[in-house]
C-alpha cells in the first residue's frame, strides 16, 4: 500500500526505460539515481526527446521502467499489479498535462470530480470538495460549462482541480503551460507554487520555460535520457 | 493521364497502404459489402433461373405459332382443326394435347407428355430424332403409324434409364398403359422444355392413352405471309361458343408476370443486406479520414486542391466496393445453389410449374450487381469525402489533430426524418406498377431513413436525461457512456441507422410472416375442412383438365358412414387474369366449413349461396378484376355462360390467381356438366380416432376404386400440414436473407465501436491515467454499444411495427392482391430482442480489446 509520509517520497536508482523500435531500440531514460523528498517543488529541464516525459511518465504509473528500481511513496512500482498501479494514480498521483486533455462532453464540474468518482467516492462528497477547489481556482461561474466553452487557462486550471480532487501526495505537471500564453502560464505556475507552499503537495513539473525556476527547491536537467545536473535551490 | 497516374500513386501510397494497417477492420467491411452483393445476386440469378426454364418452356411449347385456339374450362373438338386448316389464310393448324404423366411404380417427379400431329406441328415447332436412335425414318414412320410409342427427351431417358426399343409403363389419370420408346430425340428444340424432362408422341396414341378421342387441348395456328387483320377476324368467326383465338404468349405473360413479381419482391429484400453494409463503408471511411486529418491538412498545406481530397477518400470507398464486389463471387456461387433450388421450389409450389436443370450466369446480372455494389460504396463515401474538403490546411500546424468533434447539424435532419415518417403512409396508398408494389417500397425507404434521422436526438435525449440516474445504477463508466453517446452526433447515428434498419425489417418481417401463418392457418383449417380429399392423379398438375371417371363417380356414391363433398374445378382466364371456379354443394360445405368474409354478412348471404343464386370470389380474384359485392360474375364454360351476381369476398390464399366458388347443383343445372373434379370426405359420425378413420377409407378406397383409376387421396389433416409445409419452407429464403442483413449490421456495431475506440484513444488512456480500472474501461464501452443498440432495438421496433403494416397492407395487396390479420407474435419478439441485444454486445468486444492495447503513457507531449 502506497504511503505518502514516507521519506524520501521518491527513490529511483538506476532506473531505466528502453522502448523497442523494430530493430532498434530508443532510450527513454537510462541509469537515473533519484531522491525526492516530500514537499518538495521539482522543476524538470531539458530539451525534446531529453526524456522529460518518459520520467514524469514512470513517476505516474503510465508506464513500468525496463530497468533499475523505482519506489514512490513506499510502494515499489516495478513490481505493482496493474490493479496496484491504478490504485497508485488514484491515490498518490494528480497529473496534469500539456495538452490539458480534459473530456469534451463532461462539464467543468463534472471533470473536476472524474478521478474521485471512479474512485467510488459518494457524488455528494465529492461535489463539495470540487466546489471548494474550483472556488479557489476561480471557476465558480464556470460550472456547467464544456472545455469547448473555456479559455485555455480555465482549462487548466479545471485539469489542476481534476488532478487535486483525490488530495493526492504528488503533482506531476508536464508542460502545463505549453499551451497558455504568457500571462495565463503565469498564473499556473503561481497556483502550482502555491500547492506546494501552502498545501504541502510535492509538485514535480517538466518544462521548457523559466517561469517556475524562482519557486523549485529543487533543479533536474536531463538530456538523451539522463541527469546531467541536479542542484538544489533556495526556493 | 500523367495526372492519372500520379493520382492513382498518391492513392496508392496514402491509401491503399493506411487500409493494410488495419487488416481485420478492412476485412471486416469487405465481407460485409461481399455478403451484400453476393445476396443481392445470386437471389437475382436463382430467380432468373426459374424464369428462364418457365419462358424457355413456354417458347417452345408456343414454337412458331401466330395464334392459339383454346377453350375455357374445357377442350376443342378436333374437327375444328380441319376447319381452320381450310381457312386460305392458315397455313397449318395443329391440333395439340399435354398432360404430365408418371412413370408406374416410379416415385420420379411426373413429367409432361405431347401428344401432336408431326405433320401438320412440322412447320410449328423444332424436334429431331437422334440418329444414334436408328434409321430416323422409320422411327419417324413408327411414331406416325404405331400406337403406344413415344419419343423420349435425351435427359429423360437417362433418368429412366431407357434406349429405343424398351418398354415403359406410363401413368395418367383415366390409364394405365404400356409404351413402346421408338427413339430419343436430338437436345434441341421441344426436347429442351420443362428442363429438357418431355415425351413426344402422336396425337392419336395421345388421344388414347388419355380417353380423349376427338378432342384436343388446343389449336396452334400459323397464318400464312401476307394474312390481314380481316382474316383474323374471320377466323374469329369460326370460334364455336366458348372458344376464343388468342395470342400464344398469353399464358406465358401471366406466368412471367407472376415470377418477375416474386423478383422484384426478393430483390428488395436482398438488397437489404447490401444497404446496410453501406454503412459499413462509411465508418472505415469516415475513420480513415477522422485519424488521419493531420495528414489531409498536410496535404492540403503543399498544395493539393479540394478535389483531390475528395477523389482520394472516395476512392478508398470505391476500392472497398470494389474488392467487397470481388469477395462476392466466391461467396454468391456458393449461396446461388443453395438458394436456387429453394426459389425453383417457392415457385413451383406458388406460382408455375418450372424444372431448373441449369443456371445461366447473365452478364447483365453481373453487371448490376456491379453497378450497384459500387453505387453503393459511392454513396456511403461522399459524406466522409466531402467532409474531408473541409479540413483546413492550418490544421497541419497542430500538435495534435484536431478531433473532429460532433457536428452540430446545419439542418433540422431529424424534423426531416418526421416529414418522411409522416410521408410515408400517403405515399404507399398510391397505386404500384403490375404486380410491384414501387410506392410502397418507397414508402418503406422513407419510414426507414426518417427513423434512422431521429436516432441522433434519441442519443442525445438518453445521453441527456439518463445520465444520472445511470450512475447510481451502474457507476461512472455508465454516465461517461452516455454523456459520450450524447456527443458523438452522426458517428453513432449512422451505425445505429444500420442497425435500425436490419432490426426494422427483422420486427416487420416477423409480424408479417406470423399474421400471414396465422391467417392461412386460419384459412387452411376453416376454409379447407374435409376429412378426406380425393382426386384424379396429377389433377393439380394437369389443371384439372380430366375430371374422375364415371365408374370411379359409382363407386365413391358407394362409399357408406361419410358425407360425400363432390366439386368441378376449372382453370379459367377473366382476361389475361388466371383464376380458378369451383363449383361446390353450398348447403353441405357451410355446414363443415367456414370462409374468412371480408365483404359481407355470412347470415344474409347464405340463403342465396345454397340456392345458387349467386357466387363468392377470394380477396384475390377482386383486386385483380375489380369484381366485388354488387359487381356480377361473368364466364363461358364452353357453349354456356354463367351470370351471376357477387355476394361476398372471402379470405384465400392459394396462390395460382383467385378464385370463385358457385353451387353445385346450380352448376349443373346452368351446364349440364354431372362430372366430378374431386371429392372432399365427411365423416358422418366424427370417429374417436380420426387417422384410424381415414386410414380405413383410404384402403376401402384403395381396393375397390384406386386399382383401376389412378387416384390422388390424402387426409385432412396431412393436406393442411402440406399446406403450412409449404407456406414455412417458402419463407426458409426470406429467413436466411434476414439474418445476413442482422450479421451485416452486427459488422455495422463493430467497426464503429472500433472507430469511436480509436478516435477517443486519447481521452480512453486520460481515464486510465487520471485512476479509471479497465474494468471501468471495458464497462464503459460496453454501455456505449449498449446504449447504442437499445436505441437501434427500440427505434427499430417502432419501426418495424409501421413496417409490417405496409408489407401487409401494400405491399403484399400489391404485389399478390391479398392481405391478412395482423397478428403480433409476442412470443418470438421477446424471445429475440434480448439475443440481438447479446450479439450486439458481443460485436463490443474487439474494440474493448482495443483500446486496452494501448499505453496510457501516450497522453504524454513526447508519446
Amino acid at each position: 500500500m502506497p504511503n505518502p509520509s514516507v521519506n524520501p517520497l521518491i527513490l529511483a536508482q538506476g532506473l531505466t526505460r528502453i522502448y523497442p523500435l523494430g530493430s532498434t531500440e530508443v532510450v527513454g531514460v537510462e541509469n537515473i539515481d533519484l531522491r525526492i523528498d516530500a514537499g518538495e517543488l521539482v522543476v524538470l529541464k531539458g530539451n525534446s526527446g531529453s526524456g522529460k516525459s518518459t520520467l514524469l511518465a514512470l513517476l505516474g504509473g503510465l508506464d513500468l521502467p525496463t530497468g533499475g528500481a523505482l519506489r514512490v511513496a513506499g510502494q515499489d512500482l516495478q513490481k505493482a499489479t496493474p490493479k496496484e498501479l491504478n490504485e497508485y494514480r488514484r491515490k498518490v498521483v494528480g497529473m496534469i498535462f500539456q495538452t490539458f486533455n480534459l473530456l469534451p462532453t463532461l462539464t467543468v464540474m463534472e471533470n473536476a470530480c472524474l478521478p474521485a468518482l471512479l474512485a467510488g467516492r459518494p457524488y455528494e462528497e465529492v461535489e463539495k470538495k470540487a466546489l471548494e477547489w474550483l472556488g479557489w481556482l476561480h471557476l465558480t461561474s464556470r460550472l456547467s460549462h464544456y472545455p469547448g466553452q473555456l479559455s485555455g487557462g480555465e482549462m487548466q486550471r479545471t485539469a489542476i482541480v481534476r488532478a487535486l480532487i483525490n488530495e493526492p501526495a504528488i503533482i506531476l505537471a508536464d508542460e502545463p503551460t505549453g499551451n497558455l500564453d504568457s500571462r495565463n502560464g503565469q498564473a499556473v505556475i503561481e497556483l502550482l507554487a502555491e500547492l506546494n507552499r501552502r498545501f504541502g503537495r510535492t509538485v514535480i513539473l517538466a518544462t521548457h520555460s523559466t517561469l517556475a525556476d524562482h519557486c523549485a527547491t529543487l533543479f533536474l536537467c536531463l538530456r538523451d535520457g539522463r541527469i546531467t545536473e541536479a542542484r538544489g535551490c533556495d526556493a | 493521364m500523367r495526372r492519372l497516374i500520379f493520382f492513382l500513386r498518391l492513392l496508392n501510397r496514402f491509401s491503399v497502404r493506411n487500409l493494410r494497417t488495419r487488416p481485420w477492420h478492412v476485412l471486416a467491411v469487405v465481407f460485409g459489402i461481399a455478403l451484400g452483393a453476393a445476396v443481392f445476386t445470386s437471389v437475382r440469378l436463382a430467380v432468373d433461373a426459374s424464369m428462364d426454364s418457365f419462358t424457355r418452356t413456354m417458347d417452345l411449347l408456343s414454337g412458331e405459332a401466330d395464334f392459339t385456339v383454346v377453350r375455357s374450362g374445357g377442350r376443342l373438338s378436333e374437327d375444328l382443326a380441319a376447319r381452320l386448316w381450310s381457312h386460305p389464310a392458315v397455313e397449318t393448324a395443329s391440333p395439340i394435347i399435354t398432360s404430365y404423366v408418371t412413370v408406374s411404380g416410379r416415385e420420379d417427379e411426373p413429367f409432361l407428355m405431347i401428344g401432336l400431329d408431326p405433320i401438320l406441328d412440322y412447320p410449328l415447332r423444332s424436334w429431331q430424332i437422334a440418329p444414334s436412335s436408328g434409321d430416323v425414318s422409320r422411327i419417324w414412320l413408327r411414331i406416325v403409324t404405331s400406337p403406344k410409342t413415344l419419343l423420349l427427351s435425351p435427359r429423360l431417358a437417362r433418368q429412366l434409364g431407357l434406349f429405343p426399343g424398351h418398354e415403359v409403363t406410363l401413368e395418367h389419370v383415366n390409364q394405365v398403359s404400356r409404351f413402346q420408346v421408338a427413339g430419343v430425340l436430338e437436345d434441341q428444340g421441344l426436347s429442351l422444355v420443362e428442363g429438357g424432362y418431355v415425351a413426344i408422341a402422336d396425337l392419336s396414341t395421345m388421344q388414347e392413352f388419355t380417353g380423349l378421342q376427338g378432342w384436343v387441348d388446343r389449336i396452334d395456328l400459323r397464318l400464312r405471309p401476307g394474312a390481314t387483320r380481316k382474316d383474323i377476324e374471320d377466323l374469329r368467326t369460326l370460334m364455336p361458343p366458348g372458344v376464343r383465338l388468342e395470342a400464344p404468349t398469353e399464358a406465358r405473360e401471366s406466368g412471367r408476370i407472376m415470377i418477375q413479381a416474386y423478383q422484384l419482391n426478393l430483390s428488395m429484400l436482398s438488397f437489404v443486406s447490401l444497404f446496410v453494409g453501406m454503412f459499413l463503408v462509411y465508418s472505415l471511411v469516415s475513420l480513415n479520414a477522422a485519424s488521419r486529418r493531420r495528414e489531409l491538412a498536410i496535404l492540403r498545406s503543399i498544395g493539393a486542391s479540394s478535389r483531390m481530397i475528395f477523389a482520394l477518400v472516395l476512392s478508398e470507398g470505391l476500392i472497398l466496393g470494389l474488392v467487397g464486389w470481388l469477395m462476392a463471387i466466391p461467396i454468391g456461387s456458393l449461396l446461388v445453389t443453395y438458394l436456387v433450388r429453394g426459389v425453383s421450389s417457392t415457385v413451383n409450389n406458388l406460382f408455375v410449374r418450372v424444372r431448373v436443370e441449369t443456371l445461366i450466369l447473365d452478364p447483365w446480372e453481373i453487371l448490376l450487381s456491379f453497378a450497384v455494389t459500387v453505387l453503393v460504396a459511392f454513396i456511403a463515401s461522399s459524406r466522409p469525402a466531402f467532409l474531408a474538403t473541409r479540413i483546413a490546411p492550418r490544421e497541419s500546424l497542430m500538435m495534435h489533430a484536431a478531433a473532429a468533434g460532433a457536428t452540430r447539424h446545419p439542418y433540422p435532419w431529424p424534423l426531416f426524418g418526421l416529414v418522411l415518417i409522416g410521408l410515408s403512409w400517403p405515399l404507399a396508398k398510391l397505386p404500384g406498377l403490375p404486380g410491384f408494389p414501387a410506392a410502397g417500397y418507397v414508402a418503406i425507404l422513407f419510414l426507414v431513413l426518417g427513423f434512422s434521422l431521429l436516432c441522433t436526438p434519441v442519443l442525445r435525449w438518453i445521453g441527456t436525461s439518463f445520465p444520472p440516474l445511470l450512475r447510481r445504477l451502474a457507476g461512472e463508466p455508465a454516465f461517461l457512456a452516455a454523456r459520450y453517446v450524447r456527443d458523438a452526433g452522426n458517428r453513432t447515428a449512422i451505425s445505429v441507422g444500420a442497425l435500425v434498419t436490419a432490426m426494422a425489417l427483422f420486427v416487420a418481417l416477423v409480424i408479417m410472416v406470423h399474421s400471414f401463418r396465422h391467417t392461412v392457418s386460419l384459412w387452411v383449417y376453416q376454409t379447407l375442412a374435409g376429412d378426406f380429399f380425393l382426386r384424379p392423379k396429377m389433377a393439380g398438375i394437369n389443371l384439372y383438365q380430366d375430371p374422375l371417371p364415371p365408374k370411379a363417380v359409382e363407386a365413391l356414391q358407394q362409399v357408406e358412414g361419410v358425407d360425400l363433398m363432390p366439386y368441378r374445378h376449372f382453370e379459367l382466364r377473366h382476361g389475361k387474369v388466371p383464376f380458378e371456379f369451383e363449383a361446390v354443394p353450398f348447403d353441405l360445405l357451410l355446414q363443415h366449413a367456414r370462409f374468412l368474409l371480408l365483404h359481407g354478412n355470412m347470415d344474409e348471404i347464405r340463403p342465396a349461396l345454397i340456392k345458387g343464386d349467386g357466387v363468392l370470389v377470394s380477396q384475390v380474384f377482386m383486386n385483380q378484376t375489380g369484381l366485388g359485392v354488387g359487381h356480377r360474375f361473368k364466364v363461358e364454360l364452353g357453349p354456356v355462360s354463367l351470370d351471376l351476381p357477387i355476394l361476398g369476398v372471402f379470405r384465400d390464399y392459394r396462390t395460382r390467381g383467385g378464385i370463385v366458388y358457385a353451387d353445385f347443383r346450380r352448376f349443373q343445372e346452368l351446364t349440364g356438366d354431372l362430372e366430378w373434379s374431386g371429392v372432399r370426405f365427411f365423416f358422418r359420425e366424427p370417429p374417436q380416432d380420426l387417422k384410424q378413420a381415414t386410414d380405413r377409407l383410404r384402403a376401402q378406397l384403395l381396393k375397390g376404386l384406386a386399382a383401376e383409376h389412378p387416384v390422388e387421396m390424402i387426409s385432412g389433416a396431412a393436406l393442411r400440414k402440406e399446406i403450412m409445409d409449404i407456406f414455412d419452407q417458402t419463407f426458409a429464403v426470406t429467413t436466411v436473407l434476414l439474418l445476413i442483413a442482422l450479421t451485416v449490421a452486427g459488422l455495422g456495431i463493430t467497426t464503429t465501436l472500433t472507430v469511436l475506440v480509436l478516435e477517443r484513444i486519447r481521452q480512453l488512456n486520460t481515464l486510465a491515467a487520471v485512476g479509471a480500472g479497465s474494468g471501468q474501461i471495458r464497462a464503459m464501452i460496453f454501455w456505449e454499444a449498449l446504449l447504442m443498440v437499445i436505441t437501434g432495438e427500440a427505434v427499430g421496433l417502432l419501426c418495424g411495427f409501421l413496417m409490417a403494416h405496409l408489407l401487409i397492407d401494400v405491399i403484399n395487396l400489391q404485389s399478390f392482391g391479398w392481405t391478412f390479420l395482423y397478428v403480433v407474435d409476442w412470443k418470438a419478439l421477446l424471445v429475440s430482442l434480448p439475443l440481438i441485444l447479446a450479439t450486439a454486445l458481443v460485436a463490443a468486444l474487439p474494440a474493448v480489446r482495443l483500446v486496452l492495447k494501448s499505453s496510457p503513457a501516450m497522453v504524454l507531449k513526447e508519446h
